[in-house]
């Protein structure tokens, strides 16, 4: 008898980069107080996990680190089509860095028994490091295939389409393994209204750093963000009219003689 | 303070020069080391590039080549056991920050990646990375050892110090059973635009109606001597260019003299690629697009109007 497919997905409730706005004065920003939303590329990886359950069975269980505004990010997954949703919080939440979050995925996904598959974004939408997928399965001393934008299930293994910037390597990996995907593996569906209001409805199980193994003390940052600034570009912002688009294109073409760029 | 043993690895061999010369400018004190790492299967012209570059020492990995970041993190850590590094430097390309993640998961070190500037206070790492998708700087303190960065091309650090020759070592890893097995490798299709280095860039966004079209923007590219550059929907969804072409976050940072946007919308993430442009001209129909927030000269109009108009007076 074949076994049920365990699938785990982290999502990330991260800063909302469209949303973020830089101190004039001083460059800075503050995230502390930025709006915050489901992370984009997370939301490719659940919405994988849920094609992949739909078509060999299983569960899909959603997992996210973070505060308690984080839920919003398990109710997106739950309302994509996961099946269970995890939460792993304390009350030290934002002074996590990317270590203490590796350390807590891999501690619940211990925890929770283990996955078959276990996906994660390539990267989040805020900070964009990377590291959180292959940090996890180093962690735990499993395979992981990252940059992943096409994946099928064959028996107890994967193969895997990895998307480096001049090949593809096509890789295969049997369970566990976990995946980074990004933004070109799928397009992730609207939930319906009734997926939503279901999803709202569903209790999230709450996980504390000793529930999964680890004293709190030990997920201390280890890299310490010291500030966050927007690098100031100074744009001419000039805009170009005229009656017609000849006119314009004269214009254009005047101001970039004096920039010294045409001829 | 102790000394900093600074180890650059080989991931992209392209790039270690770059990740010594920032090892040998971090550890300037004369009795800091820097060590390049070649893993299995790099060619033997690395080396000497690395010693060029400034690398005291040049230790070559001896095993089956292979990319399985298992056997490359399991190599990895046999050489962080042996030479004690206080700072372990990787090219920050998708498979350097994979080996990055997995190294720092493995011995529970401190990680980053997307580094653009390094530089030491006290014993502490000071570094810069790209943060919110690129378009902001983060300031991060590591204080921990050894520690794992992963270095953008062109990260900058202070002073930068002269070479000395060194020896080139040959060092046995033992071999260890790889998880991942490589099934097939693709040569991606396009891929022979280096727009990284272009002067010149036309850039066709979402305001091109079909795929048809791209002739427009093609003979504005002429017009101009520029290269033709894309948005993350026409290359990665519609597949109108092919990768080679695209300017963003996950695509190709640019930095050219000329950069011309049409159609672009301009998201955060294709900002961050063209965000260190000299001159930006942009196209648009919609006065309120966030890419005239970027741009040093903003023309708002339909661009199937305005850009055969540019291509005319451009091309006489």
């Amino acid at each position: 008898m074949a076994e049920t497919l365990r699938i785990g997905v982290a999502v990330k409730h991260g800063v909302d980069v469209t949303l973020t706005r830089a101190d004039r004065a001083t460059g800075r920003v503050d995230l502390a107080g930025a709006p915050r939303k489901t992370s984009d590329f997370d939301k490719n990886a659940v919405e994988e996990a849920v094609r992949l359950r739909e078509k060999h069975g299983g569960t899909v269980t959603a997992i996210t680190v973070g505060g308690p505004a984080a839920r919003e990010a398990l109710r997106e997954a739950l309302a994509i089509g996961a099946d269970e949703a995890v939460l792993v919080t304390a009350e030290s939440w934002s002074t996590w860095d990317t270590r203490a979050v590796a350390r807590l995925l891999a501690g619940a996904y211990r925890t929770l028994g283990g996955f078959d598959l276990f996906l994660v974004g390539e990267g989040s939408t805020d900070h964009f490091g990377g590291l959180v997928g292959p940090r996890m399965a180093g962690e735990l001393g499993i395979a992981e295939v990252a940059s992943v934008r096409k994946v099928t299930i064959e028996g107890r293994a994967v193969l895997a389409e990895k998307d480096l910037e001049k090949e593809v390597e096509v890789v295969r990996a049997k369970f566990p393994v976990v995946l980074t995907v990004g933004q070109e593996i799928n397009t992730p569906r609207l939930p319906t209204f009734m997926a939503n209001l279901k999803a709202s409805k569903k209790e999230a199980k709450v996980l504390a750093p000793p529930d999964v193994g680890l004293a709190p003390d030990s997920l201390a940052p280890v890299v310490v963000v010291e500030k966050v600034a927007v690098p100031e570009i100074p744009r001419k912002q000039v805009a170009l009219a005229g009656a017609s688009a000849e006119e314009i294109a004269k214009g254009l073409r005047e101001a970039l003689r004096a920039e010294g760029l045409v001829p | 303070m102790s000394p900093e043993r600074i180890v650059a690895v080989s991931e992209e061999p392209a790039l270690l020069p770059d990740l010594v010369r920032v090892g040998r400018s971090v550890g300037a004190d004369p009795s800091d080391r820097v060590v390049a790492v070649l893993l299995p299967g790099v060619p033997g012209d690395a080396a000497d590039r690395a010693r060029a570059a400034g690398a005291h020492e040049v230790h070559r990995l001896v095993a089956p080549a292979s990319t399985d970041p298992h056997v490359l993190t399991s190599a990895l850590e046999e050489v962080v056991r042996t030479l004690a590094p206080t700072l372990i430097l990787v090219g920050s390309t998708k498979r350097g920050r994979e080996l990055a993640g997995r190294l720092a998961g493995r011995l529970d070190l401190p990680a980053a990646s997307g580094v653009t500037a390094l530089r030491t206070e006290g014993g502490a790492l000071l570094l810069d990375r790209e943060a919110l998708s690129g378009n902001a700087v983060a300031t991060e303190r590591i204080e921990r050892r050894p520690a794992v960065l992963a270095l953008l091309p062109g990260t900058t650090a202070p002073s930068p110090s002269v070479a000395p020759p060194g020896p080139a070592e040959d060092r046995t890893v033992a071999p260890v059973p790889p998880l991942t097995e490589t099934v097939e490798v693709r040569a991606k299709a396009g891929g022979q635009l280096e727009i990284e280095k272009a002067d010149r860039i036309v850039t066709i966004g979402r305001g091109l109606r079909k795929k048809e079209d791209l002739p427009l923007i093609e003979a504005l590219a002429r017009a101009l001597g520029a290269e033709v550059g894309c948005t993350r929907p026409l290359a990665a969804d519609a597949g109108w260019l092919s990768d080679d072409h695209w300017i963003g976050l996950t695509g190709h940072r640019v930095h050219p003299k000329l950069y011309v946007a049409v159609g672009v919308s301009g998201a955060v993430q294709h900002q961050v690629g063209m965000r260190s442009a000299q001159v930006v001209v942009a196209v648009n129909k919609d006065p309120n697009a966030p890419i005239f927030a970027q741009a040093d000269y903003r023309i708002v109009g339909d661009l199937y109007q305005i850009v055969p108009a540019l291509t005319k007076v451009f091309s006489t």
